[in-house]
């Protein structure tokens, strides 16, 4: 490959880092002030301070919403996980019907949310299910299943069908072949599908809204928050939210990352 | 050999996939404690054979014995046989150790035992300082000599082996060869080796069985199918070789003469009752090899004609002519090899020379 003139190298590293600041520092802007106080709807950059942070520790709305994103999180994962990989384990190999499913588990994942809640909303009501965490959970599932079916999939795909004949060929029944074998080869893949399940269910709030009852999420909260007005807590909860939320990516990246690749470098 | 000694019997074993037919009515006996190899081109159905016995595909139709008992339906992990995989089949997620120990396991044998027969096979295998490693950190051979050690330690009648060497390079196939064989004769147990490589299959095997088209072709010990082929397929597949087409003629004793367009030649037929018994005037081919073709000497009478030297190539031991013989429009082409002398070849590009061949040294195959 030939390399680019010298000048038309600078050009496009200029252009690069001023597209990359234009997109991503206004998500800069609430995590550096949340570590300024607000004073008559300005911050105040003179006096940096954590006192955004210990209010939002002490407000028990905002703890309450947490507990209920954690819950609703952790219960969207157990069951999406445990779906999406039967659900993969079953549809690996197999043709007929295969498309059409994935069609549908797709759906709500590509829907607008808004029209994804709406249709649980209208369900919900039909058979007569009353709104709270409980349709949450369900909402929640149905967007992020795809995501935990399509991770495990790929990993059913890339793993060599002599494995699961070797493990028969050394005299192993099916179910010490599942457990032994298909399993653990599987794991990683599960363990990814959860954390990226838990991040969309995390920040989930359309479908939230929507379908939930009396207890809100963080991020309903938050919504609630901004109808009443700009507070500096805002800013701290965005702050928090963000970093949490990078940390679960770099967390299902490490895990979606083949194994062989990891020890063949060290 | 004896009925009795034989291991495992295919009877009129035959394999579709869907409409597509890939064995035709395959009948095949491996002895107990033999070295077989199954060697054809891709697409012969080679692996299907091991994978039929291994259990991994049902039969289409025919039977499976073993010992004499019909295992056709035997589920594969009730089959006493382990199979070396061509990709190896490691499972990523276990150490060496837990690979090779992994039939034993599934079989609920005590951790003790395990761990002392997981070290003696991998003694074996020359792998004990290993057993930690997980196979994405071993080299390809040693990854091969891992499937190999967790094949052997359930004791199978049977081990199949699904073209293990392909993915190694030539220095490598070559020790891992010896490697094989030395194995197989330190533990007595019987090997089917499936390979397309005919150097392989004449270097390891006590008998060969040529496979083409979901047929074979033809069974025997790599000295009969070198020099004395049944059919034009083995005779062409099986190392490399002169073949000139004819019309068979009379027979003489053990030998019979076919005429060519190199004139009438005469070529042995003993042990070939079919060939003694073709009708005069069948289509034949007279093959011979490239080291039995030579100069001619004034004393052969038999076999000889002229031919000019179309090219000659050194091959370190050897030298190889190309040679063209015979009638214009009916010329044929042949090789003739033959040892290589340090103060250059007897022969030179361009001459026209006599040649001949032992007709002890040629045989026939039908067209």
């Amino acid at each position: 490959m030939s390399t680019l003139p010298r000048a038309s190298t600078i050009f496009l590293a200029a252009i690069t880092t001023l597209v990359a600041a234009l997109l991503y520092s206004p998500l800069f802007v609430p995590i550096v002030s949340s570590f300024f106080p607000l004073s008559q709807g300005n911050v105040d950059w003179s006096s940096p301070t954590f006192s955004t942070y210990v209010s939002l520790a002490e407000n028990h709305d905002i703890l309450a919403a947490l507990g209920t994103t954690l819950i609703v999180g952790l219960c969207t994962v157990v069951l999406s996980v445990v779906s999406g990989t039967l659900l993969a384990l079953y549809y690996h190999g197999r043709r007929a019907g295969r498309s059409f499913l994935q069609f549908i588990i797709f759906l709500p994942f590509l829907m607008p949310p808004i029209i994804s809640g709406l249709a649980l909303l209208i369900f919900f009501r039909e058979i007569g299910l009353e709104r709270s965490l409980l349709t949450v959970v369900i909402g929640h599932t149905v967007f992020v299943l795809a995501i935990v079916y399509r991770t495990v999939l790929t990993r059913l795909q890339s793993m060599s069908r002599t494995l699961v004949e070797a493990s028969y060929d050394l005299g192993a029944t099916g179910w010490q072949t599942f457990w032994r074998v298909i399993l653990p080869n599987l794991s990683s893949a599960m363990v990814g599908g959860a954390i990226l399940a838990f991040a969309l269910s995390f920040d989930e709030t359309m479908i939230t809204i929507l379908v939930t009852g009396t207890q809100s999420t963080l991020p309903v909260r938050l919504w609630a928050m901004m109808r009443l007005g700009f507070s500096p807590d805002i800013n701290a909860l965005v702050a928090l939210i963000l970093m949490f939320t990078v940390l679960l990516c770099v967390l299902a990246a490490r895990f979606l990352i083949p194994r062989q690749v990891a020890t063949e470098r060290s | 050999m004896s009925q009795n000694s034989d291991l495992l019997t295919l009877r009129s074993v035959s394999k579709s996939y869907g409409k597509v037919p890939v064995l035709h009515d395959i009948d095949l006996s491996i002895r107990d404690g033999e070295f077989l190899t199954v060697l054809g081109p891709s697409g012969s159905g080679k692996t299907t054979v091991l994978r039929l016995i291994g259990g991994l595909e049902p039969l289409t139709s025919g039977e499976i014995r073993l010992d004499g008992n019909d295992i056709s339906r035997m589920p594969i992990n009730r089959r006493p046989f382990n199979t070396v995989f061509q990709d190896y089949a490691l499972f990523p997620h276990m150490t060496v150790a837990g690979n090779v120990g992994y039939g034993l396991s599934v079989r609920h044998i005590k951790r003790k035992e395990i761990a002392s027969r997981v070290a003696k096979a991998l003694e074996l295998v020359q792998l004990a300082r290993f057993a930690d490693r997980f196979p994405a950190q071993l080299s390809g051979g040693q990854r091969q000599r891992v499937a190999l050690a967790r094949a052997l330690i359930c004791q199978p009648r049977l081990i199949l082996l699904d073209e293990p060497l392909a993915a190694l390079d030539l220095e490598l196939r070559r020790q891992m060869q010896e490697f094989l064989k030395s194995i197989q004769r330190e533990i007595k147990t019987t090997f089917l080796f499936v390979t397309h490589d005919q150097e392989e299959a004449i270097g390891m095997a006590d008998r060969i069985c040529v496979m083409q088209a979901g047929h074979i072709r033809q069974l025997g010990t790599p000295h009969e199918l070198y020099y004395r082929p049944n059919c034009e397929f083995v005779a062409r597949f099986f190392g490399e070789n002169n073949l000139v087409a004819g019309k068979l003629g009379r027979v003489q004793g053990e030998q019979r003469s076919i005429e060519t367009a190199l004139g009438r030649l005469v070529c042995s037929v003993s042990g070939q009752p079919g060939l003694k018994a073709a009708p005069d005037g069948a289509s034949a081919f007279a093959a011979f090899r490239p080291e039995a073709l030579r100069l001619a000497e004034a004393r052969d009478g038999d076999n000889r004609f002229a031919g000019s030297i179309a090219e000659l190539a050194f091959a370190g031991s050897s030298t190889i002519a190309t040679i063209t013989a015979g009638a214009e429009g009916v010329a044929q082409r042949l090789r003739l090899r033959m040892p290589s002398r340090i103060d250059g070849s007897a022969l030179k590009s361009g001459e026209t020379v006599s040649l001949s061949f032992a007709p002890n040294e040629g045989h026939l195959v039908l067209a």
